[in-house]
């Protein structure tokens, strides 16, 4: 019955998507070429990594909010240690380690210290923001990167996919199995929908919450780490972009599969990739995309949330 | 009072379902103008379920309702109060920060137009005023809410449900519990006033003698059904039990019998135990028996479970098979065997959007995975074992909990504890919300779950503590009251906080 229901979804999902799709084939025959769907993954593999680790922190019920910022910070702690000649492997070890530390702080002042999540982080994020203009005073930082090797995370294929999408898959392969196969996931799905239970039943609900936000912090930087390697060059604007699609790509995940999990927030991300996608074929110009995404992440939870649903049909029997 | 005249209210052949649960069946319920009507049943009865429809929370299944003479349907709580419908709550919600005035016009105020208008001070202080001289009580509205004693909040509460001029039917729940017996006959002579006016008050109660007190007629509810309409006289005249309505007689509970032995080994002693709710409580858990607690509401069970669970701290000596312990969190009380069935199991026993084998396993994850990973085979064989032996209704393992009636819920929190292995069980309001033919499983699985382990019951039901425990001991305010030999002392125990004579 439940297999059923899931079976149902992923028919919507798979029609939603091809509905999209041939919308934008028929005005731009381009979308469906080889060339294209390869961009498109790569878009996707940015996106996804953060949106994954977001996820985390969702399914745990709070919110991260700096994760754009400490994605910045990371891109410049990654690029002043490319500059200063660092092999690469150390410099991306540097970019993780900020978004670490800085998981770790959010998670500590909002688990253990119960500060509230938004405004927290909302501050943690502007620090991180701050802090990335110390490496350069704000300009971008691109030297020693044709040299350094980190091109390859771009450029090099792995079994056949472009490397930022295999190193996509195999980040969502291991966040399924920590989220949908391992005592932790198991603890964090019960704190987020029962913080008291969860306690109860003896689960470190706190140091969840904690894991979560550095889950979130450590894969924003390596999303970061993807981008800069595609641009060739690091600058203090770069995380900004992260925000929105990782938050629209969980929820409508969220939306279209019943509850935040990583299949979901794949689909989320396909979903939004594919119309910004489009949409920059389409010629409309990129300032918009931010509106798109805005406007289909409501649409989205206005349609599938089940208390919403729920609502429009009391009003019909009412009317009726 | 003259009945049966002026019938205000005529609900014929209500049905209401939630999912494979039927909370009522073809209940009939009736209401005059300017009656007081106790509606009486133990939890899970129906009483709640029938108020809801009452005041449009629910809608019903089938049946009609008829108000004044004119059929109404109620599908919501703006529709009710349209018919004339009004609620006090068990736990009234008012602004602490505002006047009593203030409280019962919120939302009315009859500002000037516009979000800054200003509020009609005056004008609100008038209107408290005729409502005063509708219904005389003795009352200051304009003292801030948070400094009035708890009878004058309630009558705060009753002068926003009448704020309506249409008001026709008051529905008041449990008003009394948190009233002293001063301030009971004051909440009385208030009520008295109102049926005078022609208001029918539908009176929810557990206490028994207030129905004789306070009441003209009386309505039992038991699962599902009204099971006995009798005015109060009559009750008297003819010497109706009430408690025997309540109950039923054919279908009673049965305890299980008890072991009859008190040698077992000691397993969880306190001594001078204390937390913010009790003080000084000391008690002896031994294998083999079950320990039965007795305390009303308030008078500090739900504490005195959640320090020994180690979720709130307390002071004084805990011993654990002999040695002494000292719990910082639930987890630690885990480790060390302790289980809690707790109280109020929607909010801290399960996780309701979870199936049945997530929810079994959840207290422990060390025997649920190996290497960290989840051990889903062995887990879906256990949960199912452990649902068997519980009766769990539906067998379905993969429902999530939301889909199940109270009783098999409790059941699940039951297996999950068994999935742990305790050395010490306690049980905390066991039975609420749980249906007849599941409290006696329940039992029976306490009984069972003596056999290895300590178990501690811990009830505001006399009867339940009474019936299931070998030994018993009275909470009241917070005191310790030992020596209570048989049902009808650990009452009197429990509720006037000493031993009858």
């Amino acid at each position: 019955m439940i297999s059923n229901r899931l079976f149902m979804r992923l028919l919507a999902f798979a029609a939603l998507v091809a509905v999209i799709a041939a919308v934008f084939w028929s005005q731009n025959p381009a979308f469906l070429s080889g060339g294209n769907i390869r961009a498109l993954m790569r878009h996707m593999s940015v996106q996804g990594l953060a949106a994954l680790g977001l996820t985390f922190v969702i399914v745990v019920r709070h919110f991260d909010l700096s994760f754009p910022g400490v994605a910045s910070m990371g891109a410049m702690t990654l690029g002043w240690l490319i500059a200063s000649g660092a092999p690469f492997p150390a410099a991306i070890a540097g970019a993780l380690a900020v978004g670490l530390v800085f998981g770790l702080v959010n998670g500590t002042l909002v688990a253990r210290f119960g500060l509230p999540d938004i405004v927290t982080t909302i501050a943690t994020g502007g620090l991180a923001v701050g802090f990335s203009y110390f490496y350069s005073n704000g300009t971008s930082i691109s030297q020693n990167f044709f040299m350094s090797g980190i091109l390859d995370l771009n450029d090099k294929r792995f079994l056949g996919l472009d490397m930022p999408f295999a190193i996509l898959m195999a980040a969502a392969g291991m966040a399924a199995v920590v989220l949908h196969a391992s005592r932790i996931g198991a603890g964090m799905y019960a704190t987020g929908q029962n913080r008291v239970s969860a306690r109860f039943a003896g689960i470190a609900t706190r140091r969840l919450i904690v894991l979560a936000f550095a889950l979130c912090g450590t894969m924003a930087c390596l999303a970061i780490t993807l981008l800069v390697a595609s641009s060739g060059a690091a600058n203090v604007t770069a995380g900004g972009q992260l925000l929105m699609p990782a938050f629209a790509a969980v929820y409508l995940g969220a939306a279209l599969f019943g509850r935040p999990s990583v299949g979901a927030t794949l689909a989320g991300t396909l979903m939004m990739s594919t119309m910004l996608n489009g949409f920059t074929l389409l010629a409309i110009p990129y300032y918009y995309s931010d509106a798109i995404v805005s406007t289909v992440l409501i649409a989205a939870i206005a349609i599938f949330d089940p208390r919403l649903s729920g609502l429009l049909t009391i009003r019909r029997k009412a009317a009726a | 009072m003259a009945s049966g005249t002026r019938t205000v209210l005529d609900m014929r052949g209500i049905e209401k379902r939630f999912g494979d649960v039927k909370a009522l069946g073809n209940v009939d319920f009736d209401l005059d103008a300017g009656e007081i009507h106790a509606l009486l049943g133990v939890n899970g009865a129906g009483k709640s379920t029938l108020i809801k429809i009452l005041s449009g929370v629910y809608t019903k299944d089938g049946g009609s309702i008829l108000i004044g003479g004119v059929q109404h349907d109620l599908g919501t709580p703006r529709a009710a109060i349209e018919a004339g419908i009004a609620v006090v709550q068990q736990h009234p919600e008012l602004v602490g920060d505002l006047t009593g005035a203030e409280n019962i016009f919120l939302g009315h105020e009859g500002a000037r137009p516009g979000l800054f208008g200003r509020i009609d001070r005056s004008g609100i202080a008038a209107r408290a005023e005729a409502l005063l001289s509708r219904f005389p009580i003795q009352i200051d509205l304009s003292r801030r809410v948070a400094d009035m004693p708890a009878v004058d909040r309630e009558i705060v509460a009753i002068l926003h449900a009448l704020r309506l001029e249409n008001t026709r039917i008051l529905i008041l729940d449990e008003p009394t519990s948190t009233l002293t017996e001063r301030e009971k006959a004051s909440l009385f002579s208030m009520m008295r006033m109102l049926r005078a006016a022609g208001i029918a008050i539908v009176y929810i109660t557990h206490r028994l003698e207030e129905v004789f007190e306070i009441a003209d007629r009386f309505t039992v509810f038991r699962g599902g059904r009204n099971v006995a309409c009798h005015t109060v006289t009559e009750a008297r005249d003819k010497a109706i039990s009430i408690p025997v309505l309540m109950l039923g007689t054919g279908e009673g509970l049965t305890f299980p019998p008890r072991m009859g032995r008190a040698d077992g080994d000691v397993v969880l002693e306190a001594e001078g135990l204390t937390a913010a709710g009790f003080a000084n409580v000391g008690l002896t858990a031994r294998k083999g028996e079950i320990l039965g607690i007795f305390g009303l509401v308030g008078s500090g069970v739900d504490e005195l479970s959640k320090a020994l669970f180690g979720a709130i701290p307390s002071t004084g000596t805990l011993r654990l098979e002999g040695r002494d312990v000292r719990f910082r969190s639930p987890a630690d009380a885990l480790k060390a065997g302790i289980f809690l069935v707790p109280g109020d199991r929607r909010a801290e026993g399960l996780t309701l959007d979870e199936n049945v084998i997530f929810n079994t396993v959840a207290a422990n994850m060390s025997r649920a995975s190996l290497g960290g990973l989840m051990r889903f085979g062995a887990n879906r064989r256990a949960a199912r074992e452990l649902a068997q032996m519980v009766d769990l209704q539906p067998m379905r393992l993969d429902r999530a909990l939301r889909g199940f009636s109270g009783g098999n819920q409790q059941k699940v929190v039951i297996a999950r504890g068994l999935y742990r292995q305790a050395k010490c069980y306690i049980f905390v309001e066991p039975t609420v919300g749980v249906d007849i033919g599941a409290r006696s499983r329940i039992y029976a699985l306490m009984r069972e779950i003596s056999k290895d382990a300590a178990v501690i019951v811990m009830s505001s039901d006399c009867d339940e503590v009474h019936g299931v425990a070998d030994r018993t001991l009275a909470l009241y305010k917070g005191r310790p009251i030992e020596g209570a030999t048989d049902r009808d002392q650990l009452l009197h125990a429990g509720i006037m906080g000493g031993i009858a004579a």
